[in-house]
């Protein structure tokens, strides 16, 4: 629906500025990447807290460690941040009665809502929702129908909403001026990716927060597989390491040159289930691998999950948790 | 997220019987097709003159879909540190042979534009995008399409692709569309380059020398094919393809795989998977079914509040009560699909080979 109140910008979009530092030759630029410091298997640290939005009946909110920045800020020629990072929000409301008029739904009417905020990445979103933010809403949704027990509340809706207070892009600034695959516009670049892992991991914070019956926790985790850098044409790197793409946990895509294929997934610990699967791409490894690697990275972010909840559940039910000491996944004990 | 005319009107005990039937070994379906077969479809192609490729498919259920290939030319966007401009640098003054080597660039994912309009829907309703964007990453995904959009440095193709689905959206359309759109692909082409270099295009007038957007021998065959998206449904331990609106009904989980050819030369060999997406199953929406204890009609007893009809429902697992399914897909059926999908002589080598078939 077009909110015919709003004045919104520009439909054709801006132009990111250029800055001349970056143009000094394709080469030499690729130096000034941002490089990923971690294990290909350790992720980026997680804060996630619950229960953020006092009005809303759950909440919660979700920020990735922002990496250090590779050269002091001082001998930093571009203000452009070369890396990025994820912060998100999301707010449920409900569950609530629907209106009368609605047709009769034996189930709880899940509607989500995944939101760029116009400042969250290089290009500005309007405040219009368009493809990107439709299509992992649909993502989001498959991935939360299948834990939330929808049929404890018939004839009742609950809206989920997610907001990206600073997403993942694309691909580094570097890389827009050297053209190539565009991620802006089409179907959603890699950055969309790690957005949907952790909208899906905010989500089932703010559900417990809310006290929605789910039958586990839902986590989510993405893998790639990463070429090494091409452009650095066998500068100071490994020799061994060229020529070969390996997965990676958690990828930040500034920091890949070459990303052949991802992996989403929205994994249940518990019952060892995938309830989303979201992977594209052309792999070398079998897409099996790639679906193992981003489990593997969905069960550590569980840990996080587990911890935060416990957290506000201590701060909650003081006396119960006293009682029953450390129940890990019992979910219910929030609501 | 399903479209509301898939939701069937089944009752609880006939979800069950079919849910039942689908997990037996092998399993037994509603219409008597074995796990891997498809139902029969009328395809044509190269049926709108005015488009560079279309093609029409009618399923058996009577879903139908026409697609059309129209390919604009459009003016590059600088790119002020790609390395093709350092490359001009270079190369500048050299002769044309420089030209000649540099003729193939790189492509961007903005070149190739979908749209599919689905009657009773908007297009920004959560169905089109979603199926839009599941065919694009589908088509991009092999990175070679995109490539051969670029004509010079200053000019591209831009290859509109519009889906016009004909009928109500009976069955989940996903595998209506990609095999109308691959076919439209096969016979879509683009008119011969005659201008040389980086001047103004211009075409060669002649439709007979214009050449095919996926290239072909000299014989005629494919060296290179379109994607194509196939659905498939997971009941219990057992997977299906191809599944009816009933089959939908009780669905597990529901996955649109896309399988592509890989570029090497052994084309027929060996495919690729070049995008999954889980699809939120329509069976979870669906009434569940009461036991006999606790229906206050077969019991004739008051009926118990809610609450504790909730509570005492929740613990039965009776045959023959249907239960909606609750948590997502097991990874070894995953693997299995998968397996089936893109093996050598699997399914969707199975429906390529079939399309081949279609006359141009």
């Amino acid at each position: 629906m077009t909110d015919r109140r709003r004045i919104s910008g520009p439909s054709v979009g801006t132009a990111p500025p250029i800055f001349s530092s970056t143009i000094v030759g394709a080469e030499k630029a690729q130096l000034k990447r941002p490089v990923r410091t971690r294990k290909p298997s350790e992720l980026r640290k997680i804060f996630l807290k619950t229960g953020v939005t006092p009005s809303a009946s759950g909440s919660a909110y979700l920020e990735l460690e922002f990496p250090s920045p590779s050269t002091p800020s001082s001998q930093k020629k571009t203000f452009l941040s070369p890396s990025s990072t994820l912060k998100l929000t999301c707010t449920i409301h409900g569950p609530k009665p629907l209106p009368r008029s609605s047709p009769y739904n034996p189930s709880l009417l899940l509607s989500t809502t995944i939101k760029f905020s116009p400042f969250a990445t290089r290009y500005r979103r309007g405040y219009i929702r368009d493809t990107i933010e439709r299509d992992l809403s649909a993502h989001l949704e498959t991935a939360l129908r299948g834990v939330i027990i929808g049929d404890r509340w018939p004839k009742c809706g609950v809206d989920v909403v997610v907001t990206v207070l600073e997403g993942e892009e694309d691909r580094w600034c570097g890389d827009e001026l050297g053209g190539g695959s565009d991620g802006v516009g089409g179907v959603g670049g890699w950055g969309s990716m790690g957005v949907l892992a952790g909208a899906v991991t905010v989500a089932s914070a703010a559900l417990v927060d809310a006290g929605i019956d789910c039958v586990d926790l839902v986590t989510g985790g993405v893998a790639a597989v990463v070429g090494r850098s091409r452009s650095l044409g066998g500068k100071a790197q490994q020799g061994d390491d060229e020529d070969e793409s390996f997965v990676v946990l958690d990828p930040s895509p500034p920091e890949h040159a070459e990303i052949g294929a991802a992996c989403v997934v929205a994994y249940l610990a518990e019952r060892d289930e995938i309830t989303e699967l979201w992977s594209k791409g052309d792999a070398g490894v079998p897409a099996e691998e790639l679906v193992d690697q981003a489990v593997a990275a969905a069960k550590a972010t569980r840990n996080v999950l587990v911890e935060a909840i416990l957290e506000t559940a201590k701060l909650k039910f003081p006396d119960a948790v006293l009682s029953t000491g450390k129940s890990g996944g019992d979910i219910d004990m929030t609501g | 997220m399903p479209p509301t005319s898939s939701q069937l009107l089944l009752s609880p005990a006939e979800l069950s019987y079919l849910h039942s039937s689908l997990s037996l070994t092998p399993p037994i379906r509603p219409d008597g097709r074995t796990t891997t077969q498809f139902r029969p479809l009328v395809a044509e192609s190269g049926i709108i003159p005015s488009a560079n490729g279309s093609a029409r498919v009618c399923f058996s259920d009577g879903t139908e879909a026409i697609a059309g290939v129209k390919a604009e030319v459009e003016k590059s966007q600088w790119r002020p540190g790609s390395t093709e401009q350092s490359l001009q640098v270079d190369e500048d003054g050299g002769d044309d042979e420089a030209g000649q080597a540099g003729t193939q660039g790189t492509g961007e994912n903005s070149w190739i534009s979908m749209s599919i309009e689905v009657p009773g829907f908007r297009d920004d309703d959560a169905l089109p995008v979603f199926l839009s964007a599941m065919l694009t990453e589908a088509l991009l995904a092999d990175g070679k399409l995109k490539d051969r959009l670029w004509i010079n440095r200053r000019f591209h193709w831009k290859l509109y692709i519009d889906i016009l689905l004909l009928s109500a959206p009976l069955s989940y359309p996903l595998p209506l569309l990609s095999l109308t759109t691959h076919l439209a692909l096969l016979s879509a082409r683009l008119p011969k380059l005659k201008s040389e270099g980086d001047e103004d295009p211009l075409f060669d007038d002649d439709w007979e020398a214009s050449t095919y957007l996926y290239p072909r021998d000299t014989k005629g065959a494919c060296l290179d094919r379109p994607p194509i998206t196939l659905l498939v449904i997971a009941v219990g331990p057992n997977f299906v393809f191809d599944p009816s609106k009933e089959e939908l009904a009780v669905a597990e989980a529901v996955i649109a795989l896309s399988a592509g050819t890989s570029d090497a030369s052994t084309l027929n060999k060996n495919l690729r998977l070049l995008s999954i997406r889980t699809i939120d199953p329509p069976s979870r929406l669906t009434p569940l079914g009461i036991p006999d204890a606790l229906s206050s009609a077969a019991t004739g007893s008051a009926p118990l509040p809610p609450d504790e009809q909730l509570a005492a429902r929740e613990g039965t697992d009776e045959h023959g009560v249907w239960n909606p399914p609750r948590g997502g897909m097991k990874r070894a059926v995953l693997a299995q699909i998968i397996k089936a999908v893109i093996e050598p002589g699997g399914v969707a080598q199975e429906v390529m080979d079939g399309l081949m078939h279609v006359e141009v």
